[in-house]
Order: structure tokens, then C-alpha cells, then sequence
């Protein structure tokens, strides 16, 4: 397995464990809209920074060792990557896109004081994360699938 | 434009080498035993430059470890 996979799962394992995280804070809590209650927000807001932040540290010591370990990852690694990448970003995108029109639509229909002010925060966490995840998984597949140099 | 296939002799030709791996192989042409294994199963179609490497670990010329190949419709 290639650093590149390595760091992939691993993303997904960080994913994982703050949706259980997520859930565990729901399921003791009980509150719907985490907003509302003052600890379960800054639990809430605690559990997105650990993730940020072992995504963080874990992006930067793949990069060390990417650049120090010259045998860990080559072309064919690098052409999974570009091709990822432009999947993420096509795919972030229109979720943001997306997400910035329903609130739009919100807007205009019921005025803004029905949408809560942490909405255009939460849109772009959810841009971040379906970027991360969408480079994982489509990194993932594409190890498993028929990749050709050319078509980088 | 035509469907074309690159077909690759990377196994036989390891075999023939006195059944040199794939760590040493990779080692040689400057890439990871897990492009070699993509290689041989199909799964990657290489740069040129890496072509030429793998060509050169073998001491063959390119095509006999590169083959193009153009499908019938």
C-alpha cells in the first residue's frame, strides 16, 4: 500500500471517527439543532478542530515523508492524485454551489432570520469535508481501477 | 480515433532475468513495486519517460516490453 492509500484511509478513518463522535454527542444529548445548546456547540465545535487539526498534522508528515522518501511515491501515485484532486474539487464545488442557492432561495422565500447565522459557516465545513472525502475515496478507487499517464 | 490497447512482457521479461522481483525491478527503473504490479496487471498505462526506464532495467529496447496494440471495432 502506497503512502498516498495509506493517507487516504487514514483521512477516511478520521471522518469515521468524528461521525461517531457526532453521534455519540446526539445520542447523549438529544438536542436536534446543536446550535441551541451552548455545551453541545462548543463540544461540537471541539470535535470538528480535532479533526482539522490530525488532518492537518497528518497532511504535513505524509509530505515530509513524500519528499525525504523518494521511493514511497512516484508518477503513477502523482497522476491518481491530480485526477482525485479535480474530482474533489468539481465535486465540492457544486455541493457549495448547491447548498449557497437553497440558502438563497431560503433567503428570498422566508427572509433571512429563518435560517440560523451559523448556516454559511456550516456550508463551508461541509465544502472542506466533501472535498477531503471526495479525494479520499476517488484516490481509493482509482488504485484499484485502469490508470493511464496520458489522460492526466 | 481508434481504441488502442498497450500491452507490456514485464513479467516474462523479470522471469527471464533471472527471476528478478518486483522490488528490485521498481528499484531499477525508479518507481514503486506498486506501479510494477499495476503494470503487469494492466492497470497503469506509464509515462514514456518510465517506458524507457523499465526498458533500460531490462536492457531490452522499448518495444519488446511495450507493445501497441490497435482494437477492431
Amino acid at each position: 500500500m502506497s503512502i498516498s492509500q495509506k493517507t487516504a484511509w487514514a483521512q477516511l478513518a478520521i471522518f469515521g471517527a468524528l461521525v461517531i463522535g457526532w453521534v455519540v454527542l446526539f445520542t447523549v444529548n438529544g438536542t436536534i439543532f446543536y446550535w441551541q445548546d451552548e455545551t453541545m456547540k462548543m463540544t461540537f465545535y471541539w470535535l470538528c478542530a480535532a479533526a482539522f487539526a490530525a488532518l492537518v498534522i497528518m497532511n504535513i508528515v505524509a509530505s515530509i515523508l513524500k519528499g525525504r522518501l523518494k521511493a514511497v511515491t512516484d508518477e503513477r501515485d502523482r497522476v491518481i492524485f491530480r485526477k482525485a484532486s479535480l474530482w474533489a474539487t468539481g465535486v465540492s464545488y457544486s455541493f457549495v454551489a448547491a447548498l449557497l442557492l437553497a440558502l438563497a432561495i431560503t433567503y428570498m422565500d422566508s427572509g433571512s432570520e429563518t435560517v440560523p447565522v451559523y448556516f454559511p459557516f456550516f456550508i463551508v465545513i461541509v465544502g472542506g469535508v466533501t472535498l477531503i472525502l471526495t479525494q479520499a475515496i476517488t484516490a481509493l478507487l482509482l488504485y484499484g481501477r485502469k490508470v493511464n499517464h496520458a489522460e492526466s | 480515433m481508434p481504441k488502442a490497447r498497450i500491452n507490456n512482457q514485464i513479467r516474462r521479461l523479470r522471469f527471464d532475468h533471472g527471476e528478478m522481483t518486483q522490488e528490485e525491478l521498481a528499484q531499477r527503473a525508479g518507481c514503486t513495486r506498486q506501479t510494477i504490479i499495476a503494470l503487469e496487471q494492466g492497470k497503469y498505462v506509464p509515462s514514456i519517460e518510465l517506458a524507457f526506464r523499465i526498458a533500460k532495467a531490462f536492457g531490452v529496447s522499448l518495444e519488446e516490453v511495450f507493445q501497441y496494440e490497435e482494437q477492431k471495432r
